[in-house]
């Protein structure tokens, strides 16, 4: 069984800085790896690397055995991204249904499916009865949650998830925890990236700690809290990365 | 599959565009009070002998049609813009589209709806008593120059969007831009009525053509002139669009192609 994410010796530079330094990460089907990382620790880079929005400095990147450089194509028909940051400007001026049926066109679902599964991912996130009203009406939560079911359109093999929970009310994030257990159940592969301790300790089978673009720890949650005997993975984040601020630093 | 693209993308410009209903108003209204106020104002005052004709309304009317084009490029080139922003154009590079898809739905879309406003242009003419001396068959010419002139337009705009850092600087750009474009062109006065430099300057600017044949349609017939304006003002479409492929491909390569 080959390997959904293969990511070897990967490295992005930015100028003098380097965003993600020599990084490794792999997942098998059906796992939830979480990328784990302070704020810039270079998590958002490494994710636009997979999506094939960046070209890596060095190193290889594959999903599903493809290179995401030289068959980007490939690993865009086979990936669904949550984008960190949703402007809803992005869709002024459109209803949620409208949306996500011009972007199930855009993914290629069937023309004559088009309407069906845009329904169909509405209503697996819940917003069947919000479906037709726009989208900059929607709330924080509503619109993480229309993203979620964009993402799932053309049944893609590997969700990739930049904190996908950022700003949600306990409600919302529960809501959103479940749908994505419910995916992996069916057997979707799923990388997570976030900065809640929590919802990598519930969702993630494996998990790796990222610093200043490079890896600090790697293993499953249980593991890495045992290996230092803490309660909590936010002890072991903290152990792992410190206390200081990481913008000052920088 | 790419038709899909095009045609999804399409509907995302459509929908946006129809939900706007003052500005689309407002848009269709601009053309309309421009006419009526050369009509009413301009008219009176202009030489038949420098303009060369005695309705300066016909001879004002592909100069409108070209204002209106310019006016609508730069609000052709607004999505790209706006999605380079929010970052919704990240999201539409992550997908299996091709990249042209994007720029060439923004193509069909523009010159969908600049035909529809040439048609109510051509058409407030003919309640104000200008009628194409070339006909209806004039009418469908004047729709292609016009649908040139978008190409042109367009992908000027886009080119620019494109590569400038901000809105900001674009808006700073066209609107710097866009009344001397006019105004160094035939748009409103005949080349021979303007200075030896502006007619040079004229002469390079690819407005000066389009309008050009559409003036030719409007008032003189099937002319011979047609052929050499319409040759120059595919010249300047092909090269524009050729600047503008290079400019998207150079904003999506930083990304990965
Ligand atoms: N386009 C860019 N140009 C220059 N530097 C960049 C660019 N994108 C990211 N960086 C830098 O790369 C580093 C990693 O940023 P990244 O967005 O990957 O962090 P992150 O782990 O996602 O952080 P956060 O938790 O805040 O989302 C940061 O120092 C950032 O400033
Ligand atoms: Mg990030």
């Amino acid at each position: 069984m080959g390997m959904i994410i293969d990511v070897e010796r990967l490295s992005r530079r930015f100028g003098q800085s380097t965003a993600v330094d020599e990084l490794t990460l792999t997942a098998g089907a059906g796992e939830v790896v979480g990328l784990l990382g302070p704020n810039g620790a270079g998590k958002t880079t490494t994710i636009r690397m997979l999506a094939t929005l960046l070209p890596p400095s060095s190193g290889t990147a594959r999903v599903c055995g493809f290179d995401v450089v030289r068959a980007a194509g490939d690993v865009r028909l086979r990936i669904g991204y949550v984008m960190q940051q949703v402007s809803p400007m992005g869709y002024y001026m459109l209803t949620g249904r409208e949306k996500t049926e011009i972007e199930a066109a855009l993914y290629h679902v069937p023309r004559k499916r088009v309407k069906a599964r845009a329904a169909e991912v509405l209503e697996l996130v819940g917003l069947s009865a919000h479906a037709d009203r726009l989208v900059q009406a929607y709330s924080g939560g509503m619109q993480k949650r229309l993203e979620l079911a964009c993402g799932l359109l053309h049944r893609p093999e590997l969700l990739i998830l930049d904190e996908p929970t950022l700003g949600l009310d306990v409600q919302s994030r529960h809501h959103v925890w479940d749908h994505i257990r419910q995916l992996c159940q069916e057997g979707m592969t799923v990388l997570l990236a976030t900065n809640y301790m929590d919802e990598a300790d519930r969702l993630c089978d494996r998990l790796t700690i990222i610093d200043h673009g490079r890896e600090v720890v790697s293993g499953t949650p249980a593991e890495l809290k045992a290996a230092i005997g803490a309660d909590s993975l936010d002890e072991v984040f903290l152990r792992h990365t410190g206390h200081a601020l990481r913008e000052e630093a920088a | 599959m790419w038709a899909q693209e095009v045609l999804a993308l399409s509907r995302r410009w459509l929908l946006m565009t129809l939900r706007e209903r003052l500005n689309l108003l407002f848009s269709v209204l601009q053309p309309a009070v421009w006419l009526v106020f050369f009509a009413g104002s301009l008219g009176g005052a202009m030489d038949a002998r420098v303009v060369g004709t005695t309705d300066y309304l016909a001879f004002a009317v592909p100069g409108i049609i070209a204002f209106t084009v310019v006016g609508n490029g730069v609000s052709a080139a607004m999505p790209l813009l706006f999605d380079k922003e929010t970052g919704y154009l990240d999201k539409l590079m992550s997908m299996p589209i091709r990249r042209s898809s994007l720029i060439v739905s923004r193509f069909v879309f523009q010159m969908g709806m600049n035909s529809a406003q040439v048609l109510v242009i051509l058409l407030v003419a003919l309640v104000l008593g200008v009628r194409p001396a070339t006909g209806l068959a004039g009418v469908l010419a004047i729709l292609v120059t016009a649908a040139l002139l978008t190409l042109a337009m367009t992908a000027a705009a886009m080119a620019l969007a494109c590569a400038v850092p901000s809105h900001g600087t674009f808006f700073a750009v066209t609107g710097f831009a866009s009344l001397p474009l006019l105004f160094m062109s035939n748009a409103f006065v005949p080349l021979t009525a303007m200075p030896a430099w502006m007619q040079v300057v004229a002469r390079a600017n690819p407005l000066t053509y389009a309008i050009e044949a559409m003036r030719l349609l409007m008032l003189d017939g099937w002319s011979a002139g047609l052929p050499v304006a319409m040759g120059a003002l595919v010249l300047a479409s092909a090269l524009l669009l050729v600047v503008g492929a290079w400019q998207f491909g150079r904003q999506t390569s930083e990304r990965v192609a």
